[in-house]
């Protein structure tokens, strides 16, 4: 009885194109807002922020960018672990460049080098398409990579070759390096995702996400109703490589403190798009539903065994967890291959009609 | 369809009408092939401002061809197409959309995945120009462009009386309300040419003359002119002004509808061995 | 500077030519090697729509079963087989709990489940023979391991026996598939399925059937690559890496054309070494093997939207 759409009538084009048409809706996101702003960085402890709520809110964001292109666009991409890498890198080179520069404002500044490169290597989806863009995808994927390793001045000519994260502060508040609260590091995460969150939300219920879907249902019929698929493709390209960067971004410095041009390699663009397809392509809820099955279940994983009693040494414990998440993806996708974006419209849908059955 | 036959009859100088009528489009001696494949040879015809135009012919015949010809889906080898009075260059669809034609296809082409309104809302895309930052915070330009469009989109809902189904995706939808969709989308585009792919395959009778009535009304109303392939052939005589036939990829025909069917050729090519 | 790139190294192909044919044959061999595991891909695309990203990981699986079981005691003889009911065995399930409960799925869910396949192997292989890296049993299994000397131009060019046996074993597998599917009934089956699922479906080939051979047959493939590139490289999960090395080798190739596979591999086994030792090494820090396949195939691709033997695409509406 809680959640009733009926008798909510609206009187204008407006009031139909709001953001929550439906007021329990409204009331949903706020709850999971407060959830968020609230009710976690009262209560979670250090491990809980490392472990799992950063993690989630980062590769949610990463698996968002990936879903506009994939899920709304169509465009199947197997670069995202490499364009989260320009991300990272662009901000690194920005606060050596500027060191007293917010590190907010480089973070959002370097997302249009990943964007400028995601239009780069968009640029083929013009004349090829499927598999065969996917593949090219790659491309990116082992160039950038392979960049990031051979170009020196990329990590500032680091013994290491990998990239170390300065102290840096915003307001006095250190937010980034090694003495950076977890908290705070947390919050800086929350706020910039909330707000690209609610910028793809725009984008996706406007022209552009009209364009995109158009585009991936049946890109002739798009061309064939004015449609530019080189504008619906490129800008799809480019929204999905900024927000990904931005997450890049967002990996290293708020989460990892470092970073060695190996994180961003295939394994890391593969869990993305695991994200995104467990959570639902074409959904902007399933990325955050997506996101928290994936970081969640090797912390569970693990303790598992310890909480049993059993002694299982940490090499079989980790072989054990790679078998598991490929089980459980194979699982996922024979119960619902729309993702867990459908099972909750379905829930909501049931909810709805509660307590009759039609 | 016995109202249509009647409206017909009440207009015995239907052709004399047509002939002051001004030239929209006119094809000279086109020719397209796939390989060595001769889809299309030698054709031309014209389409007059504000008639429906029927292209009819067997299957195989050229016909979906000669509507890719027109919105520019496919580029001719040979030949010119004349677009209200000026020869038109090698143009791209979505070119031929702005210029003023629109058409819906013979195998249904929604979009699937998006609800009726967003297929419909899609078809006004090159009407459609707000920037990418306001649409990014819903503001501004976007959000007054969005609801001036949706207010045009909900007056082509209204007129094809699909209102119940605005928030359903259109891949659950029934083939006839696709068809139906299809066309309302096509309209979003405000064409000076409607091209229609057989807009009644597999359709019953009863979604036939629903289908008929929209497409005179779309002609009378909005005074916008059709060209229309079509297989029933009681659906072409009742609604055209004008048929043109082609078997084999060449034109074996053209006139009005009783000149059509009086013509040897087309007997023999086509009516003749059908019935 | 110019001309330190665009000239010189071809005057350094000439000027010693016995390097260069050296050069060539190592990139034949690997590059027969890709174009293996592509014919793997070509395969189970052809017959089912699945783009097999696994099929990298089979290559490993197979190789570490083979050693794993050899190192358990078992001989060289024995293990063989014994690796290929594995691998039939791995065939059967997928195509048990994979493949039947996905049939008409989105091509995309699909790819995704053979992701999970992939990573379900790992995971397997790892928990089962241990991660680290492995010696191919080449001796045990017949492989002769000494070298030919040529010496053409005057110089000398080292041809290992071990690449001639791959490249012989290849050479016969591929004519022997060549064969499999031109001359038998279930050959023409699976081709049949390739052509069109429903049509072949209601002239009574059994999908499941089909499903399960060309799985074996691809883990056969996976094998035969695992045996004599691990006797190049050792046996390991970074053997993935030449997985992916068939993945520009289908884009030059087509993802349905055998003879394209074929030819886009060794293509490609031979313009990487090529374009690593007189461009990658000296101007670009080397290791540009990982990249420039794909760069290859991206640009030809461009040029030629369908592939190298596929026909023009005319679109329909």
């Amino acid at each position: 009885m809680i959640f009733r759409t009926a008798g909510q009538y609206k009187t204008s084009y407006e009031a139909d194109q709001a953001l929550f048409p439906v007021k329990q809706d409204f009331y949903l996101v706020l709850g999971i807002l407060l959830l968020g702003y609230v009710v976690f960085p009262l209560t979670a402890s250090e491990f809980t922020f490392k472990a799992l709520l950063v993690p989630v809110l980062i590769y949610a964001l990463a698996a968002l960018g990936l879903n506009i292109l994939t899920g709304y666009c169509g465009q199947l991409s197997l670069g995202t672990g490499a364009f989260m890498g320009v991300g990272a890198y662009a901000t690194y080179k920005l606060m050596t460049i500027v060191p007293e520069m917010n590190i907010f404002a480089a973070i959002f500044l370097s997302g249009f080098f990943s964007a400028a490169v995601g239009v780069a290597f968009g640029l083929p989806s013009l004349r090829i398409k499927g598999f065969y863009l996917a593949i090219a995808t790659l491309a990116a994927q082992f160039f950038l990579v392979w960049l990031f390793e051979k170009w020196a001045w990329l990590y500032n000519y680091n013994a290491s070759g990998a990239i170390e994260v300065a102290t840096s502060s915003v307001f006095g508040i250190t937010v980034t390096g090694p003495t950076a609260l977890p908290i705070v590091q947390y919050y800086c995460v929350l706020i910039v995702v909330t707000l690209v969150t609610w910028v793809a939300i725009n984008l996706t219920r406007g022209r552009y996400g009209r364009m995109w879907k158009a585009t991936r249902d049946m890109d002739i019929a798009a061309e064939l109703v004015g449609i530019k698929l080189m504008t619906a493709k490129l800008t799809a390209f480019a929204v999905s490589s900024y927000i990904v960067g931005v997450a890049g971004g967002l990996l290293v410095f708020f989460w990892k403190g470092a970073a060695e041009p190996n994180l961003f390699d295939i394994p890391l663009s593969f869990q993305i798009l695991f994200i995104a397809i467990i959570g639902g392509l074409g959904s902007i809820l399933g990325n955050f539903l997506g996101a928290i099955l994936i970081v969640a279940l090797p912390v569970i994983l693990n303790l598992i065994p310890s909480t049993l009693g059993i002694p299982v040494d940490s090499a079989t414990l980790e072989h054990l967890n790679v078998m598991i998440v490929g089980a459980l993806i194979i699982a996922f996708l024979i119960l619902e291959p729309h993702g867990l974006a459908r099972f909750y419209a379905i829930i909501r849908e049931k909810f709805i009609l509660w307590p009759f059955p039609y | 369809m016995n109202a249509l036959a009647t409206d017909m009859a009440t207009e015995p100088d239907a052709a004399a009408e047509t002939a002051s009528r001004e030239e929209l489009l006119r094809v000279d001696n086109v020719s397209l092939s796939f390989g060595g494949v001769k889809a299309i040879t030698d054709i031309s015809f014209d389409i007059l401002k504000g008639e429906i135009r029927a292209i009819i012919g067997p299957n195989g015949a050229g016909k979906t061809s000669m509507l890719n010809v027109i919105n520019g889906f496919y580029h001719p080898q040979q030949g010119t197409i004349t677009w209200q009075g000026k020869e038109r260059r090698k143009i791209k669809p979505h070119e031929a959309v702005s210029q003023g034609i629109a058409r819906t296809f013979q195998n249904v082409a929604l979009f699937k995945g998006m609800s009726t309104l967003d297929n419909i809302m899609a078809g006004r895309a090159t009407a459609m120009k707000a920037n990418i930052f306001f649409q990014m915070f819903w503001y501004g330009p976007a959000m007054r462009e969005e609801i001036e469009h949706r207010k045009k989109v909900e007056d082509i809902i209204d007129f094809l009386e699909i209102q119940a189904i605005r928030r359903t995706p259109v891949g659950k939808l029934p083939y006839g309300l696709q068809k139906r969709v299809e066309l309302a989308r096509a309209l979003a585009m405000e064409p000076d040419l409607l091209l229609l792919d057989e807009p009644m395959a597999g359709m019953n009778l009863e979604e036939k003359e629903d289908m008929s009535r929209f497409i005179l009304d779309v002609n009378q109303e909005f005074g916008t002119t059709i060209a229309l392939i079509e297989h029933d052939m009681g659906v072409v005589m009742d609604l055209s002004d004008r048929v043109v036939v082609l078997d084999y990829g060449k034109k074996i025909a053209d006139g009005t509808p009783e000149e059509v069917q009086g013509n040897q050729d087309v007997i023999d090519a086509y009516l003749g061995v059908a019935h | 500077m110019l001309y330190d790139v665009l000239i010189d190294p071809f005057v350094q192909m000439v000027a010693v030519p016995d390097f260069f044919l050296q050069v060539i044959w190592e990139g034949f061999v690997s590059g027969v090697l890709y174009a293996l595991i592509a014919l793997g891909f070509v395969l189970i695309y052809k017959s089912s729509r699945i783009f097999n990203f696994a099929q990298g990981i089979m290559v490993v699986f197979s190789a570490l079963t083979l050693v794993g079981l050899h190192s358990m005691g078992i001989p060289a003889i024995a293990a063989v087989p014994l690796t290929l009911l594995v691998m039939y065995l791995l065939a059967m399930s997928v195509e048990r709990v994979v493949l039947r409960p996905l049939v008409n799925q989105p091509d995309i869910i699909l790819f995704m489940a053979t992701i999970g396949i992939t990573l379900f192997l790992i995971g397997f292989g790892e928990l089962v023979f241990g991660g680290e890296n492995k010696v191919m049993i080449t001796e045990q299994l017949g492989i002769p391991t000494g070298a030919f000397e040529l010496e053409p131009f005057g110089g000398f060019v080292l041809i290992e026996q071990k690449d001639v046996t791959a490249v012989t074993m290849a050479i016969l597998l591929v004519v022997g598939l060549l064969l499999f599917l031109d001359r038998t009934k279930m050959g023409r089956a699976i081709r049949a399925l390739g052509d069109d699922h429903q049509a072949a479906l209601s002239v009574g080939i059994s999908l499941s059937t089909i499903w399960v051979l060309v799985w074996f047959i691809a883990g056969v493939i996976a094998l035969v690559t695992g045996i004599v590139w691990g006797a190049r490289a050792g046996v390991s999960f970074a053997l993935e890496v030449i997985a992916y090395k068939a993945l520009p080798v289908l884009m030059l190739g087509g993802l349905e054309s055998v003879s394209g596979a074929i030819v886009g591999g060794i293509a490609i086994g031979i313009l990487e070494k090529i374009f690593e030792i007189y461009w990658g090494q000296p101007f670009l820090g080397g290791n540009t093997e990982t990249w420039f396949p794909f760069i290859f195939a991206l640009l030809v691709l461009l040029f030629r939207p369908q592939g190298l033997f596929g026909e023009r695409i005319i679109e329909r509406i």
